[in-house]
């Protein structure tokens, strides 16, 4: 078999598996407030758009285009050799069937920006000081402060969800974020202290909402690396809880790679 | 051309919702080798970030053993049907696993018949079962 054919036959495996297996994620009522809306208001559960059952759907009958792949970061010429490699090497060991460790085989949570590419459905809560974002994966929760500035890089206490900011722009719902641990990297993406995430959030229709992200980071990246997240309305759902207690996958000491507790009896 | 674009725009949607539903890599687990256990259950853990089944059966050579057969997440799990208290401690159950690539009795859950004759699956990111639940032969 080619590599071309084999690639092809991979692809249509993941999407088979997703689409057969998918059904069960799909929300009971898809669009449940139709029509008028209030444009600045996120307020209410969603989940990332498109779901994997929209897999086996023809994609130009989507009520909302899917958006684009996310780019690869444009990084600074002297970091996109190991970035490379470190990619490689967790495909390479996926392939290999010993998946390296990551940090959820440690309970560890996204942080940002990953928390917002919505793994478990999201909730929206807007009041006059702040909205907050919850993630149902590990219980994340983001506070942005409404009309309020950020700290001075030097003064950022870094940590997972950094400190945010956010005011509106006409309908769009604009944010800033700063103060992100160097180990929180989404897609193995190194980045300096003064990383800044932006977001220009805005409703699409009565059920959609974008989130339009941009990363700056001039020590690392030569400029702006942007994508767009689509989240759909979860009618009704009410949010689980999510506590890591008891987490059997850990990471090998030697080699690294992701290994299971087992029970003798 | 127009078909050509339309299943490459079709499996971008799928590689963005595999990569939002799936937080772990499974490659740790033999999917292309799947069994059937048929067995009773030790116990059964509803947790995060793993429910966990706990049970005594067969391998495939006939050697009993006690496996630690890895389920999807309570939010995923409830949202496709599934209760805490559906799997007891003592119930008789039969479950399409893939096991661990090392050899050792862990797997990640494909399929699960319940004690009432209801079968479940294990939501979208662990993938479907290959083989039947009834007698493990190869699914068409």
């Amino acid at each position: 078999m080619s590599a071309v054919a084999r690639t092809t036959r991979a692809w249509l495996m993941v999407a088979a598996m997703v689409a057969i297996a998918g059904a069960g994620c799909t929300p009971k009522e898809e669009v449940a407030t139709a029509g008028s809306f209030d444009p600045q208001d996120f307020s209410g559960t969603w989940d990332r758009y498109p779901q994997a059952l929209d897999a086996g759907r023809d994609p130009t009958t989507l009520a909302i285009p899917a958006p684009d792949p996310i780019p690869d970061p444009p990084l600074r010429p002297e970091f996109v050799d190991a970035w490379k490699a470190e990619r490689k090497r967790f495909a390479d060991a996926n392939a290999a069937g010993a998946p390296i460790a990551t940090g959820y085989t440690h309970c560890i949570p996204d942080g940002m920006p990953a928390m917002m590419q919505g793994m478990f459905p999201m909730e929206v809560l807007m009041t006059p000081r702040q909205v907050t974002f919850i993630q149902e994966a590990y219980n994340q929760v983001r506070r942005v402060y409404l009309n309020d500035t950020l700290p001075a890089v030097d003064d950022a206490e870094p940590g997972f969800w950094g400190h945010a900011v956010g005011h509106w722009e006409g309908n769009d719902f604009v944010t800033e974020t700063i103060g992100i641990k160097d180990y929180v990297q989404f897609r193995n993406v190194p980045h300096s202290a003064g990383m800044r995430i932006r977001e220009r959030m805005r409703m699409l229709d009565a059920d959609h909402f974008e989130n339009e992200v941009t990363i700056e980071d001039p020590e690392y990246l030569t400029g702006p690396w942007q994508w767009k997240w689509v989240y759909q309305r979860r009618p009704g759902y009410k949010m689980y809880e999510y506590v890591c207690e008891d987490n059997r996958e850990y990471a090998d000491p030697e080699t690294g790679e992701a290994r299971m507790r087992i029970d003798t009896e | 051309m127009k078909t050509t674009g339309r299943l490459l725009a079709a499996l971008c949607l799928v590689v963005g919702a595999a990569s939002a539903l799936a937080h772990h890599s499974f490659a740790m687990f033999d999917s292309d080798n799947q069994i059937l256990l048929k067995g009773e259950v030790t116990e059964f853990r509803w947790q995060n970030p793993h429910i966990y089944i706990h049970m005594r059966a067969p391998d495939a050579k006939g050697k009993m053993r006690h496996w630690t057969i890895e389920c999807a997440n309570p939010g995923i799990l409830n949202r496709i049907g599934w209760k805490f208290n559906m799997i007891k401690k003592g119930d008789q159950i039969s479950a399409v696993v893939a096991p661990l690539r090392t050899g050792e009795a862990g797997a990640l859950l494909k399929q699960v018949k319940t004690a009432d004759g209801k079968v479940h699956g294990n939501g979208g990111p662990a993938g479907p079962p290959t083989i039947s639940i009834e007698d493990g032969k190869k699914l068409k």
